[in-house]
């Protein structure tokens, strides 16, 4: 079975002349283990396409079925629940609470989510995602890449089955945005998430299983070796 | 409660001013409050220490002792447990050039009105007064001869007695004749029945009197009655409740700015799942968390700060009202902070996504 797939979803914005079509009617299919990256310029629905993927905006019409679940079907309470339990978002240039140490930022969230994640195996995503020696620096005394490999650890605080990121990558270096790749990328082998990385950075799709173009709110599955070419000749 | 502390923690700067302001604010309230019940204390302390129920006094006074004139022997019109009668008179009292509004009352000695005696002894001859405490602050002692600037008689202070002023100024108990003899000097003869009221202790204060020239005033009515009394407590309590409303607006404005600030950030923790209500509940409890320790820090200054005040300012703390503000400052505060939910309330976790 498909973590998670789209049936039609469309979804426009305002009405009449002004109405914009974020979204044309998508299909759209990903399953355990894959690192899928959406490119496409500014202003192309990408955003519109994750923030309906993760539950945040409703289609105006279409289905989202994540773990067999139609979220059509589900009220306000039970689909934020079940953002709780199976989403965790990674956001662009930092999604960390500025006066909140790395170890109270996941703290917080066991808080909020009524700590379903034993000492152990927070110390063991620490080690991975190298944040262990920073937990008691605040966001500000941290480097872009370290903000966002705190940002991925919360992101998974939950064990979620999708994690989407939306321009992870947009506030760093090149070096960066290939460690925190590298790094989304161990993690959706290893805890065998569905990733989906939104980018309009070309250079970052070598590390994922399958590239998708998004253009005018047109989704189309970009077949990987020609991409791959397309990535090399574009970035000479 | 752990984001609404740890914000303030790493943000001290900040939440000290907010606090400091609250701070200000509540050491004003409880100042003010103090002032006016030392100033209602220095009007009433007198009468609160008849423990009486009502007061007898003519229809015709508008419920003044000095407006009202009567006759002892209208005693017998009244039917209540305890009764004790009272001449009143208002002088200067002076010895060489301390000089000194008092009021002077004439009583008997058997009856409830007697004062205790803190120093000395009780009057016992004619023309001997047992004065309230605050005369001593004024430079008069026992045995002191006063001259009264309505009379030739001369009184011996014999005793002091405490919490004793009347509408402002410090009493002299004397007894009746002593009274009557100041009061009309050769005419005393005549008017040795005269009085000008007479205080009353039962359990009902209804059907006192059958007697239509008389009233039967319950003793707090007789109080707001006094010369400038409720005046006096009506602005100082404006005052009181135009700073309650301020601090209140205060405190939305400076926490309506910092929501205001953090929209962004809160969007982004709506989109991981954290609750609108749980954001709230934070903002609400930093709120108290700093109105409960910048109230608590303005009730320890006005104490330091009472004590050090020269007698002459009439402050007097009542804890019990203090607390009851303090509480009332606390609750107003946290009322500022409502906008601040309504804003978080309002965000949309969306705004936090791509852009
Ligand atoms: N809330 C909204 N109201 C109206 N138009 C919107 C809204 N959100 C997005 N849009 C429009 O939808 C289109 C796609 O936006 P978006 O998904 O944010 O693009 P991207 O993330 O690829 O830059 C844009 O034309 C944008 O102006
Ligand atoms: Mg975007």
């Amino acid at each position: 079975m498909a973590v998670l797939e789209l049936h039609q979803v469309k979804k426009s914005f305002g009405s009449g002349h002004k109405k914009v079509d974020a979204l044309k009617e998508t299909d759209f299919i990903a399953d355990r283990g894959e690192l899928i990256a959406i490119i496409g310029p500014s202003g192309s629905g990408k955003s519109t396409f994750l923030t309906i993927v993760g539950g945040l905006l409703s289609p105006s019409s279409g289905d989202v079925v994540i773990n067999g679940k139609n979220l059509t079907d589900l009220n306000e309470k039970q689909r934020s629940q079940l953002r709780l339990k199976e989403i965790g978002f990674v956001l662009q240039a930092s999604n960390l609470v500025p006066f909140l140490s790395v170890a109270n930022q996941m703290k917080l969230l066991d808080k909020v989510k009524k700590g379903n994640m034993s000492e152990m195996d927070r110390n063991q995503l620490y080690e991975e995602l190298g944040i262990a020696d920073l937990l008691n620096k605040y966001p500000s005394d941290l480097s872009g890449g370290q903000r966002q490999r705190v940002a991925i650890a919360k992101a998974l605080y939950s064990n979620p089955s999708i994690i989407l990121a939306d321009e992870p990558t947009a506030s760093l270096d090149s070096d960066r945005a290939y460690e925190v790749m590298e790094l989304l990328k161990n993690v959706t082998k290893q805890k065998k998430t569905t990733t989906i990385v939104v980018t309009h950075d070309i250079r970052l799709v070598d590390y994922c299983d399958k590239i998708y173009n998004m253009t005018d709110g047109v989704l189309t599955e970009t077949e990987e070796h020609t991409n791959r070419s397309l990535v090399a000749e574009e970035s000479r | 409660m752990f984001l609404a502390w740890q914000e303030i923690k790493k943000n001290k700067l900040r939440f000290t001013l907010i606090t400091g302001v609250l701070m200000l604010v509540s050491y004003l309230v409880f100042f003010l409050s103090g002032l006016a019940t030392g100033l209602a204390d220095l009007n009433r302390e007198a009468v609160d220490k008849w423990e009486a129920s009502a007061i007898i006094l003519t229809d015709e006074s508008d419920k003044s002792l000095p407006q009202s004139f009567m006759s002892i022997d209208q005693l017998e019109d009244i039917d209540a447990k305890e009764t004790a009668v009272i001449g009143q008179l208002n002088a200067i009292a002076s010895q060489g050039d301390n000089k000194q509004n008092i009021a002077l009352f004439g009583i008997n000695q058997k009856e409830f009105l007697m004062p205790n005696v803190t120093e000395g002894r009780a009057f016992e001859e004619a023309y001997e007064v047992i004065a309230d405490g605050s005369l001593k602050e004024e430079g008069f002692e026992l045995g002191d001869e006063l001259t009264l600037s309505s009379s030739d008689q001369r009184l011996t202070i014999v005793g002091f007695t405490d919490n004793a002023r009347f509408n402002a100024a410090p009493v002299l108990y004397t007894n009746l004749s002593s009274f009557h003899q100041v009061k009309f000097g050769e005419a005393a003869e005549q008017n040795n029945d005269q009085i000008n009221g007479i205080v009353v202790r039962d359990d009902s204060i209804s059907n006192l009197t059958e007697n239509d020239e008389l009233e039967s005033i319950e003793i707090e009515t007789f109080i707001e009655n006094l010369p400038g009394y409720t005046e006096q407590k009506l602005t100082l309590n404006f005052m009181i409740y135009f700073l309650f409303g301020i601090s209140s607006i205060i405190v939305a404005i400076f926490l309506y700015v910092l929501t205001v600030q953090k929209i962004s950030m809160f969007g982004v923790m709506k989109a991981q799942g954290i609750s609108s209500s749980y954001l709230s509940r934070s903002v609400v409890a930093q709120t108290m968390i700093l109105a409960f320790i910048g109230t608590v820090i303005g009730f320890v200054l006005t104490l330091i700060s009472g004590a050090f005040l020269p007698a002459a300012v009439p402050v007097s703390f009542d804890l019990a009202l203090m607390i009851i503000y303090g509480l009332i400052l606390i609750a107003v505060a946290t009322a500022g902070a409502v906008f601040s939910v309504l804003t978080i309330v309002r965000i949309d976790p969306l705004k936090a996504i791509g852009g």
